[in-house]
């Protein structure tokens, strides 16, 4: 376990990525996505701006059309994508952040610390996501960060609890109790000895919640509980419902956008499943799982077979 | 693999049942003369037909349909109809207002309805305040029985406006509401009532229906067999049953609705939207600087293109305000002459710069306005996240006041949220309502009164801007004692011209009145070829809809 | 024995914490189911009326350590108030109007979603390579991967709207009463078709993955090996040794999803006029309906932690090793 560590994680990955042919397609999809969202916005107008005849099928002009303010489709589904993107990165990544601070904690102190934080884990699992998101989006004004923070609350505590199981199982194994009967400070076990075992773990986990992220971002900017002022994935189809596209039959307003979301979230759980090999199999059912619920807007998996075990 | 095989028989065979099920006919019948209504939007129903306590308010039939009020007013022509009622007028020097009940109407259990059900009513209000939601005992003393077609309602301060409060107050049977312990949280699952429907036919959560009074007193009306509301839990949902014909009556917010509804089947889809909901405006709050000075507010009133954000927010269903700022619920009250160039209520943008500079707020050379101090201006224009018209006009607002070096963002709440901090006055710009009587003292009142100023801080349910006009005060308590309909003119021309040269708030546009009908089915709903009444199924509040739903029959 | 009453202590101690979080959580939120109901009717009701409806509601200026304790013990005896949005109905019964439905969609939808995408897992994994393995999963992610209320929403626009094949909302005609007839019954299931079949695309992919990558990692292991070493048909060794244990971890995804029901078939609900009990949960929070949004938090919360429950117990059963660590 130890001797894969740090410096061939990264070469492992990426051969992991090419050895698979859903990972490199998984991964062509996301990097252009990427790119869109970078530069993107810069070719261009201002998503906000009517510029031509309301709801007008897609002409040269406008490559995909104009919504029913007369706004371009494509500048709203491009600068959309930086901002669903970034959400959903960010998110991803501090969701994991969160849950590998109270997870790991948890796990490798144990003893009441573990009691305490698996209780409060578990009762996150337990509370329902979507009245939370709504309750706590009443307090603050709605905009990005809200939403972001929003998610962030539902979102951690799956990830706290496979992360606390792993590190219960790693904290068994015998170079960490070596390490502990060593002396060594309890940080520097969890840097040095824990995390690099579960590298491959948490780079699955992020990537999990990001779709998670944007999935439930999309879901409730959808059902009015963003800020439908700015411009994201989820705005643009909350204001193509409102414009009643679908009665229109304009369905240039909400194609793209909602194929964007697609893409995006299968490139991203192809990716994933280059890291199959290198990831525990036991602990991929929840992943997926988690990521087809949030898409419902449904909490996340609480369950996992591998905490009883550890248990 | 025997368990697989039986497995794919086993579901081939059930998707080919469901095809079959599917096969037959989904374009639901409606039965022969049930008019199918959509007013509010629920996922599902609660047999609730309470129509004293103020929570069922959404009820739309309980209040018109199933109940009656003394008199129904009707805002298309800006009259009393008598209902229950015949007549009324005032007594000892208008301390007293009189009202004549009508004789032979039966309610819905054959028992004859009097006067002392009315008398009941209003003193069962006065026992539980929670069904005072017009709050009538804020202004009345006593209610008397004066004979069995008579009532005498006594005031305790000559308050005019007050009459309207009792004509809408729908009127509930004394022999079974007198046995009654707890009507606030009442159910009244079998209304017996005086309405044109009180018998509920079916009642499903998704869907239920009332039918006919066998004793309703128009004789041979309704025409219509009966009302079915189905339960439709959004307003796109809803729209999406309008448009395929499942509808036959709705009163929602339709975009584009010539291309969506009429478009489809212009013989029958019509809709008529009268702009007679409340006005909409952009208060300001008074209590933050630079709105304090009135110039300030008239300047960003001219900056406003209301044409554009009508078009732009509300799909051109509207009109600009005029500088009375009244909807044309009031088209019968005149209206005061301004002049092109005192005009406030227009756009006028480069009228608007004039102003500001001449307030004081002086641009930079980055293109920014800042105070006489040297502050840097910047505002922030709260709306609800889900009023979709009103998040597009607050963006059209804020985009035109951060050209004119005002910068201003726009901030979206979920709706509680938004509605505590306007109430509060935690707000510097934001979008509201206006509220509406039969005269344009309501209207004015909750615009300028000293007596609705709360301090920031604490709640007032109007004046969020927090205006008080002493000049406003005195025309106010002149109205509240007129009840000659000619001076009652001359006063709201005072009013006018006091709102247009303080500019308390900015009015934007009427409301208009929603109201899609299907003509497939049934005929006779107002049109604005025939203007009888309001179109909307929103008009509950007042009793208006028991207009229409005695006019519609079966085609 | 012992292990199984661990576990239920813990449950009770996360089903008072949940509890006591939504007692809290809504009390928190700016104004009061008073402000709410008037600002949704945006102007419609007289200004007067805000306070006849803080009378109604009774909001009550008790301190909230006593409410907080008025109301735990009206949950204990079951008791769960009035509803505001709905007054002055029971919460019990506003929850009850809808329970079923959302039973009858949010449980087959999952059970034939589970059946078939374990099943189509299990051929996967057992012809890796092929079409089945190769195009499928792919396909079925693709199709998960889109927003389910947008999939929703253009499945019920093409096959409701445009082609008419099926009825556009409710859970039966309106036209008819409640019976046991066969007229009945193929309304229900009409009705259901499209809801039910939109959740089962849209989560196909995940029970088909997950259930193929198990049977992957379990087909690799040493006494499945040692099966086929015997000479057992591959059937058999398919399904008598790999897909049971294969199954596990996928058992306990299936008694989640069943737990979830209550809490995650608003968008269908929502999208096709389904009259469950998901909306109800968004209307409550809306309106600040506190008792209502209570007696929800509470009824999910129950599910969950049962379904939670169950698959303790039923793990304790398929899975020796669990026994174990109990003791």
């Amino acid at each position: 376990m130890k001797t894969n560590s740090q410096e061939t994680t990264a070469s492992i990955w990426v051969e992991a990525i090419r050895k698979d042919r859903k990972a490199t397609a998984g991964a062509i999809i996301i990097g252009i996505f990427l790119l869109i969202a970078i530069v993107g916005p810069f070719f261009v107008g201002d998503p906000h701006e009517p510029v031509g005849i309301p709801l007008q099928p897609p002409s040269r002009s406008h490559l995909l059309g104009t919504t029913g303010q007369g706004q371009d489709v494509l500048a709203q589904v491009v600068v959309g994508t930086r901002m669903s993107l970034a959400i959903g990165f960010c998110v991803g990544i501090i969701v994991v952040m969160v849950g590998a601070l109270i997870g790991i904690t948890a796990g490798f102190f144990g003893g009441w610390v573990d009691s305490v934080l698996s209780l409060l884990i578990n009762v996150f699992l337990v509370i329902p996501g979507l009245p939370l998101a709504i309750v706590i989006a009443a307090y603050l004004p709605s905009g990005p960060l809200t939403l972001g923070l929003v998610l962030v609350i539902t979102g951690w505590a799956w990830n706290a609890r496979v992360l606390r199981a792993q590190t219960l199982s790693v904290r068994r194994r015998d170079f960490v109790a070596a390490a502990v009967v060593t002396g060594e400070s309890s940080l520097r076990i969890v840097s040095r000895e824990i995390l690099p075992t579960m590298t491959s773990l948490i780079v699955a986990q992020i990537i999990g919640s990001t779709v998670y992220a944007i999935g439930a971002q999309v879901g409730l900017e959808f059902l009015g509980l963003g800020d439908v002022a700015t411009v994201t994935w989820g705005t643009n189809l909350y204001w193509a419902q409102n414009d009643s596209a679908l009665l229109m039959g304009a369905w240039w307003t909400f194609v793209p956008t909602g194929l964007c979301i697609a893409l995006v979230g299968f490139g991203l759980t192809m990716l994933n499943s280059g890291f199959d090999e290198i990831t525990n199999p036991r602990l991929r059912l929840e992943r997926v799982w988690r990521a087809f619920l949030g898409g419902l807007g449904r909490p996340p998996e609480p369950s996992t077979p591998v905490v009883r075990i550890a248990e | 693999m025997k368990g697989r095989a039986r497995l794919w028989v086993a579901s081939i065979f059930s998707l080919l049942i469901l095809a079959l099920l599917a096969c037959s006919d989904h374009t639901q019948v409606m039965p022969e003369g049930v008019l199918v209504v959509s007013q509010e939007q629920q996922a599902s129903w609660i047999r609730n037909f309470n129509p004293l306590t103020t929570a069922a308010a959404a009820r739309w039939p309980t209040l018109a349909g199933i109940y009656e009020p003394l008199f129904v007013y009707n805002s298309v022509k800006a009259e009393y109809v008598p209902w229950l009622g015949l007549s009324y007028r005032w007594l000892s020097g208008n301390q007293v207002l009189r009202v004549e009940t009508r004789d032979s109407v039966l309610w819905s259990d054959g028992k004859p309805f009097s006067a002392k059900d009315v008398t009941f009513t209003f003193k069962l209000m006065k026992q539980f305040p929670a069904l005072d939601r017009r709050g009538v005992w804020n202004f009345l003393a006593d209610v008397i029985t004066v004979d069995s077609n008579t009532v005498d309602f006594h005031f305790s301060r000559i308050y005019i406006p007050g009459f309207d409060e009792i004509a809408a107050q729908p009127i509930v049977p004394e022999h079974i509401w007198s046995k009654i312990e707890d009507p606030v949280t009442y159910p009244n699952e079998n209304p017996v009532a005086t309405g044109p429907f009180t018998e509920v036919r079916m009642f499903k959560n998704q869907v239920f229906e009332l039918g006919r009074n066998p004793h309703y007193w128009q004789k041979g009306l309704p025409k219509i067999e009966a009302l079915r509301f189905p339960a439709l839990p959004s307003n796109d949902r809803a729209n999406l049953a309008l448009v395929f014909d499942e509808i036959d009556w709705a009163g929602n917010f339709v975009p584009a609705i010539d291309r969506v509804y009429v478009r489809r089947d212009p013989e029958h889809h019509h809709y008529w939207f009268p702009l007679t909901g409340s006005t909409i405006f952009l208060y300001a709050n008074t209590t933050r600087k630079p709105f304090d000075d009135v110039r300030v507010r008239k300047a960003l009133s001219m900056a406003i293109d209301r044409q554009f954000l009508i078009d732009v927010a509300l799909f051109g269903y509207s009109r600009p305000s005029d500088p009375s700022a009244l909807s044309d619920a009031y088209a019968s009250w005149p209206k005061i002459e301004v002049s092109e160039q005192e005009n406030w209520v227009r756009y006028n943008p480069e009228a608007a710069r004039r102003m500001l500079d001449e307030a004081g707020l002086v641009l930079d050379s980055e293109g920014r306005r800042h105070l006489p101090d040297g502050s840097p201006l910047e505002f922030e224009i709260i709306t609800v996240s889900g009023w979709s018209d009103w998040v597009r006009a607050c963006q059209v607002i804020a985009r035109t006041y951060t050209e004119l070096g005002l910068k201003t963002s726009v901030r979206t709440y979920d709706f509680s949220a938004w509605f505590q901090n306007v109430l509060e006055g935690n707000f510097d710009l934001a979008l509201g309502w206006s509220y509406e009587g039969p005269t344009p003292y309501v209207f004015y009142r909750w615009l300028m009164a000293s007596e609705t100023v709360k301090p920031v801080g604490e709640a007032t349910t109007g004046n969020w801007h927090r205006y008080g006009s002493p000049r406003a005060d005195d025309v106010l308590k002149a109205f509240e004692k007129e009840a000659d309909p000619v001076k009652q003119r001359d006063l709201s021309l005072r009013l006018q011209r006091i709102f247009f040269e303080e500019a308390p708030a900015i009015p934007l546009y009427p409301n208009p009145s929603w109201a899609e009908y299907n003509a497939r089915r049934f005929v006779g709903f107002p049109s604005a070829e025939n203007p009888y009444a309001d179109p909307s199924p929103n008009k509950f509040d007042r009793g208006e809809c028991l207009l229409v739903l005695t006019s519609l029959r079966p085609r | 024995m012992r292990y199984i009453l661990r576990r239920l202590g813990f449950y009770l101690v996360a089903a008072w914490a949940a509890v006591t979080l939504n007692f809290f959580l809504p009390r928190l939120m700016p104004g009061d189911p008073a402000t709410a109901l008037f600002a949704r009717f945006r102007g419609q009701l007289s200004p007067e009326a805000m306070e006849a409806l803080r009378e109604t509601f009774g909001l009550t200026e008790a301190p909230l350590v006593k409410q907080y304790l008025t109301y735990l013990g009206h949950i204990l005896r079951g008791d769960m108030g009035i509803s505001v949005a709905y007054f002055p109905s029971e919460v019990s019964g506003v929850i009850a109007t809808g329970l079923l439905w959302t039973i009858l969609i949010a449980g087959t939808a999952v059970v034939v979603s589970f059946a078939i995408g374990t099943t189509l897992g299990i051929i996967a994994a057992s012809r890796r390579g092929g079409w089945l393995d190769n195009v499928l999963p792919s396909v079925l992610i693709f199709v998960g991967s889109f927003p389910y209320f947008w999939l929703a929403m253009v499945v019920l626009f093409i096959m409701g709207f445009t082609l008419r094949w099926f009825p556009l909302g409710h859970a039966y005609s309106d036209n008819l009463t409640p019976s046991l007839s066969l007229e009945f019954i193929s309304s229900v299931l009409t009705h259901a078709f499209l809801p039910v079949a939109t959740v089962v695309v849209a989560t196909l992919g995940g029970w088909l993955l997950s259930m193929r990558n198990n049977m992957v990692s379990v087909l690799g292991s040493d006494y499945v090996n040692l099966a086929r070493a015997k000479g057992l048909k591959p059937a058999r060794v398919i399904m008598r040794y790999a897909a049971r244990n294969a199954l596990l971890p996928s058992v306990t995804g299936f008694g989640m999803a069943l737990g979830y029901i209550l809490g995650g078939s608003l968008l269908t609900e929502i999208v096709f006029s389904y009259p469950g009990q998901g909306y109800l949960l968004v209307q409550a929070v809306r309106n600040q309906d506190y008792p209502l949004m209570q007696g929800i938090f509470l009824m999910i919360t129950l599910a969950v932690l049962g379904a939670n429950l169950i698959i303790d117990v039923v793990y304790l059963w398929l899975d020796p090793r669990t026994r174990e660590i109990g003791r």
